[in-house]
């Protein structure tokens, strides 16, 4: 069937014919598939010849080709994500003009002349690290002040965790945090709005809560459960395994994988046998040496050559004949 | 049903080679006439609920159809994976032990029928046995007839064997005939 309406959209490798009609009804499903073969191949056939039309580069593995953009518009699988409404630090970065800088992981510590991390185990400005704090005039008497030091961390970073469930809430509002967190922060009431807090859905927190469950290394099978805590959804770890009915065009992976075993699994079996490869390699070893031990006495190369490949023949056939020959005798003398 | 992994791979093979040999190769890469393409494919091993087939390639296509639960059989099943991961091979498997098969025994008629029913193979039902036996290699069971009955595990070579006395165990029963009616459940 000819129709002239094709449209090929070749960024996405796609032909389609809206105007295909069948014209007779087929009596048989085999008639069916003959039909509609023909038309794919019609497809294909247009979709070729238009690939092949496109200017191609030469490469080591052939002619290369590259795709122009594509025509159909398929949907999105997810909303666009919404943008993110500024921190309450960014606002006032943004106000003050203030750039960030790229902070080094190292830094030089004056006290004890090395270089140590910014944060963490070895830091520069530990709180341990001082062994001296001197008395300033504005200071009580009876205060600590290691312990004035260490409650005043403590409150900064309370502060800090204050201001980052505010960030928070503040995105929530909006809608535009990421899944998980904002299912975590539908359930926290928004202060200074009327929007009563949404309820959560059953599935929606059985979803997360399984999510988090089976994020362990052993995919949450020995953790301990809670009363009524039901088991998670994928008990195991994920195992990938080869496909289990091979298509046509994507090679053998799994024949490779059983002559691979069956490889390995003969020769650790078979001591018996004679190694022909070694003995090949170990024969060509020795004549090696032979020749530089002739060249060295005599000038003449070519001839030395020419005749080891010769001997080399002759010798691996009687080599095999005379293994073959001892087996046979053996094997003759063992059933009398 | 799916694909074995290489270790699942290793270790079926490796039961298998005990009674084949280098017979193995034969089994796997030889021609199946299973299903209607016209033309041979491949037999393969896939793997359904702990049990292991040996199927064409062309009944796995068709296969795939039926869903993990409903799936009960497919080709001929060789053995079955252990709770504890091993692998034993049933008796399912005799056709294709058979064909292949590096070491045989021949039992008397007398004393089929006690193999039959699981007991091990003396050396007074022996009727005749292959070279180069060695001990612990697998054995396929034959009786006169060159009607195969089961397999087991050699005991002791050839030569051992004649010097055995007639009550001396020289087949360790892994699997008869007969178990098609004594444990036909678990099959």
């Amino acid at each position: 069937m000819e129709t002239t309406n094709q449209i090929v959209d070749l960024g996405n490798l796609l032909a389609f014919d809206c105007t295909h009609q069948l014209s007779s009804i087929p009596s048989s499903r085999e008639e069916l598939v003959e039909m509609c073969l023909q038309k794919g191949t019609e497809l294909v056939q247009a979709i070729a010849n238009d690939l092949f039309n496109l200017p191609s580069t030469e490469d080591v593995d052939g002619p290369i080709v590259k795709l122009p953009p594509p025509i159909t518009k398929l949907p999105r699988e997810k909303h666009l994500p919404k943008p993110k409404p500024p921190t309450k630090w960014e606002t006032f970065a943004k106000m003050k003009g203030i750039k960030k800088h790229k902070k080094d992981k190292v830094v030089w510590d004056e006290q004890t002349g090395t270089w140590k991390r910014r944060y963490g185990y070895d830091r520069v400005n530990d709180d341990q690290d001082i062994p001296i704090i001197e008395a300033k005039s504005t200071d009580e008497p009876g205060e600590d002040p290691f312990a004035k030091r260490q409650a005043d961390k403590k409150n900064r970073v309370d502060k800090q965790e204050r201001n980052r469930l505010q960030n928070l809430k503040q995105a929530a509002k909006v809608g535009s945090l990421p899944s998980h967190i904002q299912l975590a922060a539908r359930a926290l009431p928004i202060t200074g709005t009327q929007t009563a807090p949404e309820k959560l859905s059953k599935d929606d927190l059985g979803n997360v809560a399984g999510m988090a469950a089976a994020a362990t290394a052993s995919g949450g099978k020995f953790d301990k459960k809670l009363q009524g805590e039901k088991k998670p959804k994928h008990e195991q770890k994920y195992r990938k395994f080869l496909p289990v009915a091979e298509g046509k065009g994507t090679g053998s992976k799994e024949k490779e994988q059983t002559d691979r075993v069956l490889n390995k699994l003969i020769s650790k079996n078979s001591h018996e046998v004679l190694n022909i490869g070694k003995a090949v390699t170990m024969y060509n070893l020795k004549k090696e040496k032979k020749h530089q031990n002739q060249k060295g006495r005599s000038a003449s190369s070519t001839s030395s050559k020419l005749k080891p490949k010769g001997n080399i023949q002759k010798k691996l056939t009687n080599k095999k004949g005379s293994s073959k020959s001892n087996n046979f005798k053996t094997k003759s003398k063992r059933s009398a | 049903m799916r694909t074995l992994d290489e270790n699942e791979t290793t270790q079926v093979f490796e039961k298998i080679f005990k009674f084949t040999g280098n017979n193995l190769k034969n089994i796997v890469e030889s021609p199946s006439h299973e299903g209607p393409d016209p033309e041979p494919g491949r037999y393969c091993f896939r793997l359904n609920k702990n049990r292991v087939y040996y199927v064409g390639e062309s009944l796995v296509r068709r296969a795939t159809n039926v869903g993990r639960q409903n799936l009960v059989s497919l080709g001929t099943c060789i053995g079955k994976f252990t709770k504890g991961g091993s692998f034993h091979l049933t008796i399912q498997s005799l056709g294709i032990l058979a064909a292949n098969a590096k070491h045989k025994v021949w039992l008397k008629p007398t004393s089929e029928m006690s193999f039959l029913y699981g007991n091990h193979v003396l050396k007074g039902g022996l009727g005749r046995i292959t070279d180069s036996i060695n001990p612990g290699d697998g054995v396929v069971v034959f009786s006169m007839s060159d009607v195969p009955l089961g397999f087991g595990i050699a005991t002791k070579s050839t030569q051992d064997c004649r010097k055995l006395d007639p009550n001396g165990i020289v087949v360790l029963h892994q699997a008869d005939i007969g178990e098609y009616l004594r444990m036909e459940d678990d099959l």
